[in-house]
């Protein structure tokens, strides 16, 4: 039996070895160990052993058994395998097909610079403030310090509604329904569509501006030059220069002009800059007197700064649009880039 | 503003070059907004020598010419007769480039070649106009650059001025300015008048009749002038500042402007009637020609100027066809005056009629130095032109204007700008400004600023020229100590934020058009004639007809743009606007403006593409953009009434959006006829949401279930229903059996046609069951699908396939 028993490891250990499909390998399992194999068919002779030989060729059997079926697993594992990586190989897909891209819409341009720079400002701790864009006159200018007849109002030509109606030049007047509503701190920003009657390829009648006013104790021009500069430098980058010069606006004093060094050729002249190395992004200024008189805060406890810039021009800076009529046509083919 | 670097330097000393000037000028407020270098990049034009001058043989009109440059004798073809042989003249060299960007070439021309140019003064950007080449005076050194041989190297500066800043409308205006921060003295004009003959009484009289438009009048008497041409002196200045030159008295009062600011007039005193100035207001529809030669019809608002019988100049704005200087001019009369800034400025504006003088007028010319300037002026005249100047002026001065005086806290403008600067360096920018400074007790200073300076009124005045002269960029930048206040983006703010992302995450390109539309769009869109959106807001003064009307729907201007992108060929489009439409409130003074929602879709759902169809979008794509965006606003209950919404849609394929009790919107088809309107060629399918109604239903808060972790089993049903019968009933009807097993209903296929009888369509439907306690046996599960079958049955007439 002993003989008997390493004949058939051997034997199962050669077909094994001589085949290499899945199904002839279940073949030999079913040969040798199947209900009707011939390692069970010795097993069931075991009985007419005596007992003392029983226990030791059982054992025998029962390693042979493990034996057989080991081989017979390690054996299936290789072959899967192989065939496995037989399917692999074969299988190929074109990667450089297109891919199925979910499409993606934009935001207008002028919607992103507007939510950038108010989140600029809301981490300055300013919250955004909003006003009517048909507007009485006494907030777009009287209440800002021009007087009916003055030269001032030139600067803004105005587009007329009736009754002392207009479309407002400026989000300025925001500031004023501001101020009439609460006392200080104030701290806003006021994003908003503005209009002025005058159309050329830089000037469009319609366009949008973002106002800002601070007022407290104690606020300096100083301060209105420190916030602008950590803004300017957060849209434009952390090395943007800034220059403040002299300027005129009816509604604040002392009033400035803000430069940036310009962001195309880094302040060495170029066209856009009219070779001067600076552009012109905002105006802005001390909040004028006149303007606290007419909400009824006290000149002489608070002062603040104002500031206002357009979108337009930010956005044709940072995404170097050259002509503002794009942002107004409206064509996908420009839209989509953003 | 106009002045040049040469000019400013005759009164004041600086030792700055023309590119620091501008810097300084522009860092003091005077932003110099373009220079114009005159002789810049021309010093190949030279001074040269014509040597020999003979006909070309080939061309009767041109002359060949041997010139003497000082270092090469060069032959030149020219074709100008104004010169002999001998004679000095500007010749541009081989590489010259004359302005207009014109480049000298060496070239043949008819047959002779000609190594350079003889210019003219046009040609050299000297003038306007010239007949012949220029021929120089001789005795210049061959071979220097022309601009410097003639001391032409001069820099113009063109100052955009703020309208604070009347005072510096003049030379002397802005060179004080300059004296100012340098810490230099101005030198003004000297007036040298030989007064003779008569006292000006004699010869002319002046009355005002209006003192608050007019509180001052000055004037003088000049007689025996000649009316001639200009000195070349004279017309290089005014050429060089953009000024034409007429006469030499017209030119004497057009300088004295731009030098002090005063605006002048000079009458033609023969044509004067009974040799007197009346200054009143016009009668109302009186009539009056001014020298442009228009006929202008006036109101009781405008002032004028008379003689003893009628006007004779619009005061302060334009002088009249009829007194106006002649060639035979004589005698003159002289105006120096000032005129109420508003009075001025209405009557310019109101006749479209806007000078060099009623600019200044408007802005407000110094009261103080009328009399100056009428003095300079009179004495010019009478060096250039000859005559008499009559013995003194005659001054009408009825509304005294003198500057008050600020009161000035040196240590509150170092609190406001943020500076410290000393007492004393403050005191020392307010003199320098010309301003008279007195101590007061207890720190303050009583400051009286100059005539001229009539934007010097308050404090907070000096506080910016402290800040101007000791200069913006010796501010330090500094942050504000803030106090905290708790604040955060409005419901509104946020939710517009959360439309706009969601309708860009659904492909959506956000568009922005003019708030403005045509007085048209109502009638594109169909709406009928008592439909509210008709009652629109116009403009007064539109820039176009198309432009005149603000809008009451964004849909025109959402087709508009639809049509222009097809035109440029984007044919698959899924647009949206999201912005304010501007409303009439009956009753109300201001409009009402809320803020709305347009989409548009057309074109290809997915675009082209090689693992796809190629469909195109239809009403569901519009439905399901929306169906997505109000779930994601959490505003439930959202029901599509199929009511023909708007005139402007297909009847057969809008709806109404009804959430809760409100009309948020309506999404359907475009009418064929309204696509026609618009130009559109292929369906459209749009959507309009009433932004204001969806923020008073969206929820803040929204609960979330845990999932249930036990499996699911699914039912399908298919039925045959009535092809009215709306889907929406069998969805119903499943939910109102209220089934807590059901999880989802999902509605897998609706077809019509081949296979199924007239009339009907069959729906297919998956429910999937779920509990959260246990996991469904079959029993249960079939036991209540039985039931909502049942249903279906019993309540909406299906039938079971």
């Amino acid at each position: 039996m002993r003989e008997q028993l390493e004949r058939l490891r051997d034997e199962a250990a050669k077909a094994i070895a001589a085949v290499s499909s899945e199904e002839a390998l279940q073949e030999i399992r079913v040969r040798f160990l199947g209900r009707k194999g011939e390692l069970t068919a010795l097993m069931k002779g075991l009985g007419a052993l005596s007992p003392e030989e029983r226990p030791i060729v059982g054992q025998l059997v029962n390693t042979v058994k493990e034996e057989v079926e080991a081989s017979l697993d390690a054996a299936l594992e290789t072959t899967r395998e192989a065939a496995r990586s037989q399917r692999l190989q074969s299988e190929r897909i074109d990667v450089t097909l297109p891919g199925r891209r979910p499409v993606n819409g934009t935001k207008h341009p002028i919607s992103l610079v507007v939510e950038e720079v108010c989140d600029i400002f809301a981490g300055l701790g300013f919250s955004v403030a909003e006003g009517p864009e048909i507007e009485h006159d006494w907030y777009n200018f009287e209440a800002l310090n021009f007087p009916p007849e003055h030269p001032a109002r030139d600067m803004q030509d105005t587009f007329f509604v009736e009754n002392n109606l207009l479309l407002r030049t400026h989000t300025s007047p925001v500031q004023i329904r501001t101020m009439l509503k609460q006392k200080p701190p104030v701290r806003i920003i006021a994003p908003g569509t503005v209009y002025r009657c005058d159309s050329d390829a830089t000037h469009s009648p319609m366009f949008h501006q973002v106002e800002g006013l601070m007022v407290d104790q104690g606020i300096t021009f100083g301060d209105l030059k420190g916030i602008l500069t950590i803004f300017t430098n957060q849209l434009f980058g952390q090395k943007t220069g800034v220059r403040l010069r002299p300027s005129f606006f009816p509604f604040t004093e002392p009033s400035a002009e803000v430069d940036i060094a310009c962001v195309i050729c880094g302040g060495k002249g170029c066209r856009v800059c009219k070779n001067t190395g600076w552009l012109e992004i905002l105006g802005a200024g001390m909040v004028d007197p006149e303007v606290y008189r007419h909400v009824n805060y006290d000149a002489e406890e608070v002062s603040g700064f104002a500031f206002g810039m357009g979108i337009e021009r930010i956005a044709m800076l940072k995404y170097g649009i050259s002509d503002m009529r794009l942002l107004f046509e409206n064509d996908v083919r420009f839209l989509r880039q953003f | 503003m106009n002045v040049t670097y040469n000019w400013l330097k005759e009164f004041v000393d600086f030792d700055l070059t023309p590119d620091q000037l501008a810097d300084l000028l522009t860092m003091l407020g005077l932003e110099v907004e373009g220079m114009e270098k005159l002789g810049e990049g021309m010093d190949d034009v030279v001074v040269a020598v014509v040597e020999e001058k003979r006909q070309h043989p080939n061309a009767d009109k041109l002359s060949l010419c041997r010139v003497n440059s000082g270092t090469e004798v060069l032959d030149v073809v020219c074709g100008a007769q104004n010169f002999k042989q001998g004679d000095t003249v500007a010749l541009a060299k081989i590489g010259a480039t004359l302005p207009g960007d014109f480049k000298i070439k060496r070239s043949k021309i008819r047959g002779e070649e000609s190594c350079g140019m003889l210019c003219s003064e046009k040609e050299l950007g000297l003038s306007a106009e010239s007949a012949g080449i220029m021929v120089l005076p001789a005795g210049l050194k061959l071979g220097t650059p022309i601009f410097a041989a003639l001391g032409l190297k001069d820099t113009l500066l063109e100052i955009g001025l703020t309208p604070n800043r009347a005072d510096c409308l003049s030379a002397v205006g802005i060179a004080r300015e300059i004296a100012a921060k340098l810490g230099q003295k101005i030198r003004c004009p000297e007036n040298a008048i030989n007064e003779s003959g008569e006292p000006v009484d004699k010869n002319i009289s002046v009355t005002v009749e209006d003192a608050e438009y007019c509180p001052r009048y000055a004037a003088r008497y000049l007689s025996g002038c000649r009316i001639a041409p200009s000195p070349e002196w004279l017309v290089k200045r005014l050429n060089a500042i953009g000024v034409r030159s007429i006469n030499n008295v017209v030119d004497v009062t057009n300088l004295v402007m731009m030098e002090l600011g005063q605006p002048l007039h000079a009458f033609d005193c023969d044509r004067l009637a009974g040799q007197r100035i009346v200054v009143r207001r016009a009668g109302e529809g009186e009539r009056f020609t001014t020298l442009d030669s228009q006929q202008r019809t006036l109101t009781g608002d405008d002032l004028v100027i008379c003689d003893a019988e009628r006007p004779v100049a619009l005061a302060g704005v334009m002088g009249g066809e009829n007194s106006e200087i002649a060639d035979t001019t004589t005698n003159i009369l002289l105006e120096s005056a000032w005129f109420l800034p508003s009075a001025i400025r209405k009557t310019s504006k109101r006749l479209g009629l806007h000078t060099e003088s009623s600019h200044r007028f408007e802005r407000g010319v110094d009261i103080g130095g009328v009399i100056h300037a009428l003095d300079r002026a009179a004495s010019l005249i009478m060096e250039l032109a000859g005559g008499r100047v009559a013995k003194g002026s005659l001054d009408v001065y009825l509304g005294r204007r003198e500057p008050e005086t600020i009161v000035f806290r040196p240590e509150r403008a170092n609190a406001m700008i943020g500076i410290d600067l000393p007492r004393e360096e403050a005191i020392g920018i307010l003199k320098r400004l010309e301003c008279a400074v007195k101590e007061l007790p207890e720190g303050a200073l009583a400051v009286v600023p100059p005539s001229y300076r009539i934007d010097l009124e308050r404090e907070i005045d000096l506080v910016e020229e402290i800040a101007r002269l000791n200069g913006f960029d010796r501010i330090p930048a500094t942050l504000p100590l803030a106090r905290v206040v708790s604040d955060r983006p409005t419901r509104h703010q946020q939710l517009e934020k959360s439309v706009r992302d969601i309708l860009v995450k659904h492909g959506m390109n956000e568009i922005i058009n003019f708030s403005f539309t045509a007085p048209g769009a109502a009638d594109k869109l169909l709406l009928p004639g008592d439909d509210s959106r008709r009652s629109t807001i116009r403009l007064a003064n539109p820039l176009v007809d198309e432009q005149s009307v603000m809008r009451t729907t964004l849909l025109p201007g959402v087709l508009e743009t639809v049509a222009r992108n097809i035109s440029f060929r984007s044919l698959d489009l899924k647009l949206f606007e999201m912005r304010r439409v501007y409303l009439p409130v009956p009753g109300e003074e201001m409009p009402h403006e809320p803020l709305y929602v347009v989409g548009a879709l057309t074109g290809s759902r997915d675009g082209l593409g090689w693992s796809r169809a190629n469909e195109a979008v239809d009403f569901y794509d519009a439905k399901g953009i929306i169906e997505n965006l109000l779930s994601q606003l959490s505003i439930g209950g959202v029901k599509w009434v199929a009511d023909a919404p708007e005139p402007f849609y297909h009847p057969g394929k809008s709806c109404s959006i009804v959430a809760g009790r409100e009309r948020i919107g309506s999404v359907g088809e475009l009418h064929p006829t309204v696509q026609d309107n618009f130009g559109l060629d292929k369906p459209v399918y749009c959507f309009e949401l009433d932004f204001e109604k969806m923020l008073t239903l969206a929820r803040q808060k929204r609960t979330i279930s845990a999932p249930s972790r036990f499996p699911d089993s699914t039912r399908d049903i298919a039925m045959l229903a009535p092809v009215e019968l709306p889907v929406e009933k069998i969805v119903e009807c499943i939910h109102s059996v209220k089934a807590k097993e059901v999880e989802q209903v999902d509605i897998f296929d609706v077809y019509q046609g081949k296979g199924i009888p007239e009339g009907f369509k069959s729906i297919a439907v998956r429910i999937r069951y779920r509990s959260y306690e246990r996991t469904l046996t079959d029993d249960e599960t079939g036991r209540v699908h039985g039931k909502i079958v049942d249903s279906l049955l019993n309540k909406v007439k299906v039938s079971i396939r």
